[in-house]
């Protein structure tokens, strides 16, 4: 008998582990820096689990910004989580809300782009899903915790750790290259989020470049049918 | 803990669950057309290149800069990840790499 798919999607997650563990303990070490405590700096990764937002929330606390502007620049920088939940929306028709909910809470980029690499691995099967994200989840918080609790036990940036999830992504950008026209899709894509990056805040750059890449695969998608 | 801290992180969640809950909760229960589904398929490509790009290209600050340490370690991790197509090994070769060349750079 195969894995419970649970312990299957688990297993699927131990590159994002590799990866969370030392940022997680990044960011442990910089929100002690800022002035939170051992548990508020868990109580964040348990509950918002957005890495780059609670980054920038423990810069912009730092400078003693209050909580208004930092919520409005989470909900930006969050916003891009509009695509990945679209796309996931594909693949559960059979679940029910509060299974959904607790999909899409759970959701990141990085468990995203894993789940996103193997589709049929997903397919109706909330459980395989759930077990990839709450594993990452952990990897989060533990990391967090004992960033905050022991501090730089590693230094981050030491030992190939600051390219540990670049290198990830790159790989599951690779496994989404399927077909040749696959490529210049990655072209365009490139291009767009570069300038979206340069010239607007937030994470317009990712919503920009979603919108005109799948407007453009449509229509290189009609012209290869026609052909 | 302490109240505004309490309230930024409860907005926080917030804020970075809506987007994340809406999308799943409404389009699970439509009937897309194949066109919505056509450009949905292209989302995931999108949004990797997204996050490749500028991952290599921005600073930690956000500013674009060209950062030969991230450049030089990522063209081997494109072709070992074109050719192998494996995490683990795409993640390990590049932070071998990346570490190695903190040492020259």
């Amino acid at each position: 008998m195969n894995d419970h798919p649970f312990k299957e999607g688990a297993k699927a997650a131990l590159p994002i582990v590799f990866g969370y563990l030392p940022i997680g303990m990044a960011f442990g070490v910089l929100a002690r820096k800022a002035g939170l405590t051992t548990f508020e700096a868990g109580f964040m990764s348990l509950l918002v689990y957005a890495g780059a937002s609670q980054f920038i929330a423990i810069e912009m606390i730092s400078k003693g910004v209050s909580w208004l502007p930092i919520v409005m620049a989470t909900f930006f920088i969050n916003l891009r989580h509009l695509l990945m939940s679209s796309t996931l929306s594909l693949y559960f028709k059979k679940s029910q809300t509060p299974v959904l909910g607790l999909l899409s809470a759970e959701m990141t980029d990085e468990s995203f782009a894993v789940a996103m690499s193997n589709t049929p691995k997903i397919e109706n099967r909330p459980r395989y899903l759930f077990g990839l994200q709450i594993t990452s989840h952990l990897a989060w918080v533990a990391g967090s915790v004992g960033g905050a609790l022991f501090g730089g036990l590693i230094d981050h940036k030491s030992y190939g750790i600051p390219f540990a999830l670049p290198a990830l992504f790159i790989c599951l950008l690779l496994l989404q290259i399927r077909k040749v026209h696959h490529l210049l899709i990655v072209v365009i894509a490139g291009i767009s989020s570069l300038f979206f990056k340069w010239a607007l805040p937030g994470s317009w750059y990712i919503l920009l470049t979603a919108l005109i890449v799948s407007g453009t695969g449509i229509y290189i998608s009609s012209k290869l049918k026609v052909e | 803990m302490r109240l505004e801290i309490f309230i930024l992180i409860l907005g926080m969640a917030l804020v970075t669950f809506l987007p994340r809950f809406f999308p799943m909760a409404f389009l699970t229960r439509r009937t897309l057309s194949e066109r919505v589904k056509q450009g949905l398929d292209y989302f995931p490509i999108a949004i990797l290149s997204a996050i490749v790009f500028p991952m290599l290209f921005f600073n930690e600050g956000g500013a674009f800069e060209i950062q030969p340490q991230h450049l030089l370690s990522a063209i081997p991790v494109f072709i070992f990840a074109g050719k192998v197509k494996s995490l683990w090994g795409s993640v390990i070769l590049g932070m071998v790499i990346y570490w190695g060349l903190g040492f020259i750079l």
